[in-house]
């Protein structure tokens, strides 16, 4: 600590300087402490303003680049399967390009239909589109609803599956296990067994499910492609957990079949920046500016192995992240507490969105960020509330080896 | 394995996907609106990528929107966005005459802008917002608004369930965000054991001073009291600023450790004074440590306020006036005390010990949490 401060100070005389009344009002330090208050104080430094428009731009400039499934025609389909298959492509058109406008196309479009024409196809879709919108209580609901009402054992499988899903992602396990065994009955195979590998990971028996799963999927006789890929994004999942190398091929082979997997795409970078390996992160997110996880990954990575256009991507990163805040809800906070972590070393707002986050999402990266926050914000709380869940579940994990208990 | 192959496989691999919630990994729609009430003018930008859906502007079909079709359909957009927008006053719905047209840009891209001047019936201020561009086709588009007035700016967000917006009459914005600051200030100086601790430190040794003149009062030394907190108070001010405009960020639990260290230094330089007397150029020094401290904390309080300059105000302030209130209710105490024979010997030393062993315990403490 240095200060400049005069230890031959004598006691000042009140009464005789009245102007000593307020000490802090003399010294040129102190004008000049409050020119430089007032200079950041000004409202003009403080709201970015918006850029200026221009009129003279080029005509054979390509100001945008249309995605090919934009729904151009507003007419809403007049059948229930058309309402469907319109609605699954969006959802897919969303998950491939993680653009949300196309959630928000799907869900315009169940709200003008009425909801006495939900059929199951439907409700099972909507539960998908109210997870992907972090709507887990309405989605449970719709997923509820078919669960109980059909007689049609595509659909009852398919809201198992996402329902055993989702409450993996919640970290409710108990439950999830209940809906991986309900999903063996109606559809035994490499799914199932992916699914009670995930919980069991998750429950501290890593290294058996991993073994298992893989000893399954080395008997199934030529698995169908979802199957198989399902599977092998699983053990990718485990082996991580586990930090096996073995991770990275069975992710690969998922990138390989489905190069749109944005949540594989994610888990493989974010597994080469915690190994630094920064030129197979830059690889791995490049021309995937737009999306946020795999933005925030590759501006960490940049500033790590001093990329020269590090400071670009961070400002853009800044700039959308701002925008997001201004919108309010819509803001995937798992990314940004990330970015408030790692790039802006800000860590008590880091630990503010990651605690928002981990309240409704306990993946293993979710708990990693929660527990780096903590500790960064030196939150002992926190920790030991997370590491009493993690030891109730039993759950290790070697990104996170510090608490293994 | 029987399984119809209908749709199934594809809803499958769909849900392979989502493995994790990754849904807003990108920017949504929104549209921007600037709104300045006191020229009267309003800008908006539109996403060129919205403006597709709603405008032919890929009349050749091959997905790329070019300067030459959205020329073309200059048009169209300006038709299609003005239809979306209403401002009114109580005298009728205003007019909009435009001032500019062309591009900008956002996080996500380009953006076609418009500049407006509004003229409401009767010369009067325009009173409502309502926007409903897109609303029908993407439930999750919104409208982003900033009020611009000679009181400040404030934001604000239109949604299909709320696409009106009154607009706000100069009193309030500003002036509820000043208060609400205000407030917090006052609070986080009352729950803030570190801050009171310092305080008491700071104020101890004035307390100690024999009387040495008939002027010197209770009443003046509260006045250099009052000096030297404010002294503090404008320390903090600077760097609180410095942090809360992202102009210099300190890791956090650095900054809790030095203000543990800060306030365990001050109270044993009441005792050996190593660093001086002169307490309010101590008070100035450690406040420049506390403002980052403080700055955490208005950090959680500032998202979505866009009045930072009021909000910092008011949070100082209310720092201060915390400060001179606990000193207008607690100094008369230790003067009183000071009469006391046993105070200068036992509880003033006590005090300290206490100060500072509390907090090197905090120093240790949030040292071990680096």
């Amino acid at each position: 600590m240095t200060c400049s401060v005069n230890t031959k100070g004598n006691r000042v005389h009140l009464a005789q300087c009245p102007a000593c009344f307020l000490p802090a009002l003399r010294g040129r330090a102190f004008w000049i402490g409050l020119g430089l208050a007032g200079l950041l104080l000004s409202p003009h430094l403080l709201q970015a303003a918006p850029s200026p428009i221009e009129s003279d731009f080029r005509d054979d400039t390509v100001l945008a680049t249309l995605p090919e499934a934009i729904p151009i025609s507003n007419q809403e389909p007049d059948t229930a399967t058309g309402l469907a298959d319109r609605i699954q492509q969006l959802i897919g058109e969303a998950r491939g390009t993680g653009d949300p406008r196309f959630f928000g196309y799907a869900e315009r479009l169940f709200q003008q239909w009425p909801e006495s024409r939900m059929d199951d196809r439907l409700l099972v879709l909507r539960a998908t589109l109210f997870q992907s919108l972090h709507r887990f209580e309405q989605a449970r609901k719709d997923l509820a609803t078919v669960l109980k009402r059909t007689r049609n054992r595509e659909h009852r499988v398919q809201a198992r599956l996402t329902l055993a899903n989702l409450e993996i992602v919640q970290g409710h396990y108990m439950e999830a296990k209940k809906q991986c065994q309900a999903l063996a009955r109606d559809y035994p195979g490499l799914i199932a067994g992916s699914c009670h590998a995930q919980v069991a990971a998750r429950t501290g028996q890593a290294r058996a499910a991993y073994q298992r799963l893989q000893t399954s999927l080395a008997e199934v006789d030529r698995p169908d492609v979802t199957s198989r890929l399902w599977a092998e994004g699983t053990l990718g999942d485990i082996a991580a957990q586990l930090g096996r190398a073995e991770a990275e091929q069975h992710w690969r082979r998922v990138l390989a079949a489905s190069p749109s997997d944005l949540y594989t795409r994610t888990m493989l970078a974010d597994w080469h920046l915690q190994r630094g390996n920064h030129n197979k992160v830059l690889a791995l997110t490049d021309g995937y500016d737009q999306v946020d996880s795999l933005a925030v990954i590759r501006s960490i990575a940049m500033i790590r192995s001093d990329h020269p256009e590090r400071n670009t991507l961070t400002r853009q990163l800044r700039e959308r992240f701002s925008e997001a805040r201004w919108r309010g809800v819509l803001l995937h906070q798992r990314d940004y507490a990330r970015f408030l972590l790692d790039v802006e070393a800000r860590a008590e707002q880091a630990l503010k969105y990651a605690r928002e986050n981990w309240a409704s999402q306990r993946e293993p990266l979710d708990s990693r960020l929660l527990l780096r926050a903590a500790r960064a914000a030196g939150d002992t709380k926190t920790l030991a509330r997370l590491e009493q869940w993690l030891k109730q579940h039993g759950q290790t994990d070697a990104r996170y080896p510090e608490v293994s208990s | 394995m029987t399984m119809p192959r209908t749709w199934l496989p594809c809803l499958l691999l769909l849900t392979l996907i989502s493995q994790s919630g990754l849904a807003f990994a990108h920017k949504a729609s929104d549209s921007f609106i600037y709104l300045d009430t006191n020229e009267r003018e309003l800008r908006i930008d539109v996403a060129l990528r919205d403006l597709a859906l709603l405008v032919p502007l890929d009349q050749d079909g091959d997905l790329q929107i070019t300067g030459r079709e959205v020329r073309s359909q200059r048009e169209a957009i300006t038709r299609t966005v003005e239809r979306a927008l209403e401002l009114s006053a109580e005298s009728g719905i205003c007019s909009l005459q435009g001032l500019q047209w062309g591009l900008s840009r956002h996080s996500d891209g380009r953006y076609a802008a418009a500049r407006y001047r509004i003229s409401c019936p009767g010369g009067a201020g325009a009173e409502q917002l309502r926007y409903s561009l897109l609303f029908d086709r993407d439930s999750l588009h919104r409208g982003l608004v900033e009020i611009t007035s000679d009181t400040g700016s404030s934001l604000a967000v239109l949604s299909p369930d709320r696409n009106q917006l009154a607009l706000a009459t100069e009193t309030s914005g500003p002036l509820a965000t000043f208060i609400m600051f205000l407030r917090e200030g006052v609070i986080h100086l009352l729950i803030g054991l570190d801050h009171i601790l310092f305080l008491l430190v700071l104020v101890l040794p004035v307390s100690l001073m024999g009387k040495e003149s008939e002027s010197d009062t209770v009443k003046a030394r509260m006045f250099g009291l009052a000096g030297i907190v404010t002294a503090f108070t404008v320390a903090h001010s600077i760097t609180l600023a410095l942090a809360a405009l992202d102009l210099v960020t300190l890791p956090i639990a650095w900054v809790e450790t030095i203000i543990a260290l800060s306030i365990a230094v001050a109270a044993l330089n009441v005792a050996w004074p190593v660093l001086g007397k002169k307490t309010w150029k101590l008070a100035f020094a450690f406040g420049l440590v506390h403002g980052f401290g403080f700055a955490s904390v208005l950090g959680d309080l500032t998202s979505g306020v866009s009045d930072m300059a009021v909000a910092l105000a008011g949070f100082n302030l209310g720092v201060e006036l915390g400060q001179l209130g606990l000193l207008v209710l607690g100094f008369p105490l230790l003067y009183l005390l000071s009469q006391w024979r046993l105070y200068q010997r036992a509880l003033v030393p006590g005090i300290l010990l206490a100060v500072a062993g509390t907090s090197l315990f905090w120093a240790a403490e949030r040292a071990a949490s680096i």
